[in-house]
């Protein structure tokens, strides 16, 4: 048997993974602030002193594709926008360290801590999570300051209480971890960003463009039927050696 | 078997799915009194690491990154977006509107327990008392006396009448609105009515216009806050979403089929 179907078969398993990958992103395509990811496949190649054969495909998921997303008004003042390349710091959900994300659907919880859709805290200036004074009504300053107003002196200026963590990405190493959340890889945090500016009423949507991944799509369901065809093919080839060997 | 990527666009479906159930209970509720929109919030599915970054890759080398696989997306829940309603004036001396944040207090029945909404289209009892159109009375309760005449509700929630025989009016009571620290936590029974959660916190009693409250408007009642043309669009977006994420597993569907066939 030829090993030609091997390296075919790691091929067919790349592109049945990229696949994979697409199909996420895909159904992310509504998910606030999510950063697609990209999918490579590099070539392993096993070599034999000066001869170079048998290039294992190996895919691999490149990180996320940091771009910006489209931003929709949504009226909501706890709904941020993050302008330029800016992060928002939130707890992880193990309480251990910090994740950072684009998505701002921020609420505030019973407990008093500013939150987002997905229920994990933002930190504050500080490295803990912000916790809002019962009953005080909040809104939030293009620099991250979290503003409160006592609704019992209406008259008194509003007081800021923190203001959001926003971090710098910039020259930072950024993966996505298992738990879906981009961290510095191995621990560490990243900078904070004393000119980062968000626009509160507005929410950045996900940055997986449909039109871009149905492309990618339907090339990886060619390139995983044109590997089948190479398994079938040297198939082809096997039988037609063993003919050629059989004694009539 | 690692989750394919049919089941990946699998929950791609689901949950646009759910998006669009609960754009249509936005869509159908147009029209209801008080009524919140509500949005789908969305989230990433856990992921699946096939290879850890670091790893050795052989002996001497060790891989850059790492190969983890997202598992798809889910509906972690919806939110109530409590934007003010556009106040509509009726002139029916029953109708309230709450022109800024709170809830009027209604006792559900069986049990006594109490219901929150701001939905206030009131109207009187046989026996005087306020009620809902389903006839739950209003909490505290109020009674208007039999006879009394120009009923009036002051934006801080005092009910004063007219009775027979007096030249001044009676004060028949106080309106109470209640706030909650969160009211995106409350749980939506239906009816209009929102009951209390531990997310929500406890119902915080107070009079109209006062810690933040909003003021009572007689003669109004609140529209829903509901945006028919953003939800159409959101209503599009939703249906475009599941197209593509039906022709991913369309797609999947055809590269299984062709390596069943070919090989």
């Amino acid at each position: 048997m030829d090993r030609l179907i091997y390296t075919a078969m790691t091929a067919m398993n790349a592109a049945m993974d990229r696949q994979r990958v697409v199909a996420n992103n895909l159904a992310n395509a509504s998910t606030p602030g999510f950063r697609q990811e990209i999918f490579a496949v590099t070539p392993a190649t096993l070599k034999d002193g000066s001869l170079e054969a048998r290039a294992l495909a190996r895919g691999n998921v490149r990180g996320a594709d940091m771009a910006p997303a489209r931003v929709v008004p949504t009226g909501n003042p706890l709904d941020v926008a993050l302008e330029g390349k800016a992060l928002i710091a939130y707890q992880s959900p193990d309480r251990q360290g910090e994740i950072y994300s684009r998505r701002g659907d921020l609420r505030v919880a019973a407990s008093g801590v500013i939150e987002n859709g997905e229920g994990l805290a933002v930190l504050g200036e500080g490295g803990t999570p912000i916790t809002v004074p019962p009953g005080f009504s909040i809104s939030l300053a293009a620099d991250g300051t979290v503003l409160a107003s006592d609704p019992a002196a209406p008259n008194a200026a509003a007081e800021a209480i923190d203001r959001i963590r926003l971090v710098n990405p910039e020259g930072s190493p950024l993966a996505k971890g298992v738990d879906s959340f981009l961290k510095v890889p191995g621990g560490g945090v990243l900078p904070p960003d004393p000119t980062a500016r968000l626009t509160s009423g507005a929410l950045e949507m996900s940055n997986v463009e449909t039109a871009d991944t149905l492309v990618q799509m339907i090339e990886a369901q060619r390139a995983f039927e044109q590997r089948a065809k190479i398994i079938a093919t040297a198939g082809t080839l096997d039988e037609a050696g063993s003919g050629l060997m059989a004694l009539r | 078997m690692p989750t394919s990527a049919l089941h990946v666009a699998r929950t791609g479906l689901e949950a646009q799915d759910a998006r669009m159930r609960v754009i249509a209970n936005n869509l159908a509720n147009i029209g209801t009194t008080g009524f919140k929109r509500d949005r789908v919030d969305f989230a990433s599915l856990a992921y699946q690491e096939q290879r850890v970054a670091g790893q050795a890759s052989t002996g001497q080398t060790a891989f850059a990154v790492g190969l983890n696989l997202g598992t798809g997306v889910q509906v972690q829940g919806t939110s109530r977006m409590s934007t003010q309603g556009t106040l509509n004036p009726t002139g029916n001396t029953f109708d309230l509107a709450l022109d800024g944040d709170g809830f009027f207090q209604v006792e559900l029945p069986p049990g006594g327990q109490i219901g929150f909404t701001r939905a206030g289209n009131f109207a009187l009892a046989n026996d005087g008392t306020l009620i809902t159109a389903q006839g739950y009375a209003l909490q505290p309760p109020l009674q208007v006396p039999a006879g009394a005449q120009s009923i009036t509700i002051a934006p801080d929630g005092t009910v004063s009448a007219l009775t027979p025989g007096n030249a001044e009016p009676t004060l028949l009571g106080q309106l109470t609105v209640a706030s909650f620290v969160n009211p995106a936590g409350l749980r939506a029974i239906g009816d209009n009515f929102l009951v209390e959660t531990a997310a929500s916190g406890p119902a915080e009693l107070g009079f109209a216009g006062e810690n933040g409250r909003g003021q009572i408007r007689q003669g109004m009642l609140e529209a829903s806050n509901v945006n028919v043309v953003e939800e159409l669009v959101e209503m599009i977006e939703a249906q475009r979403a599941y197209e593509i994420n039906s022709k991913m597993v369309s797609a999947v569907d055809e590269m299984l089929r062709n390596a069943n066939q070919t090989l």
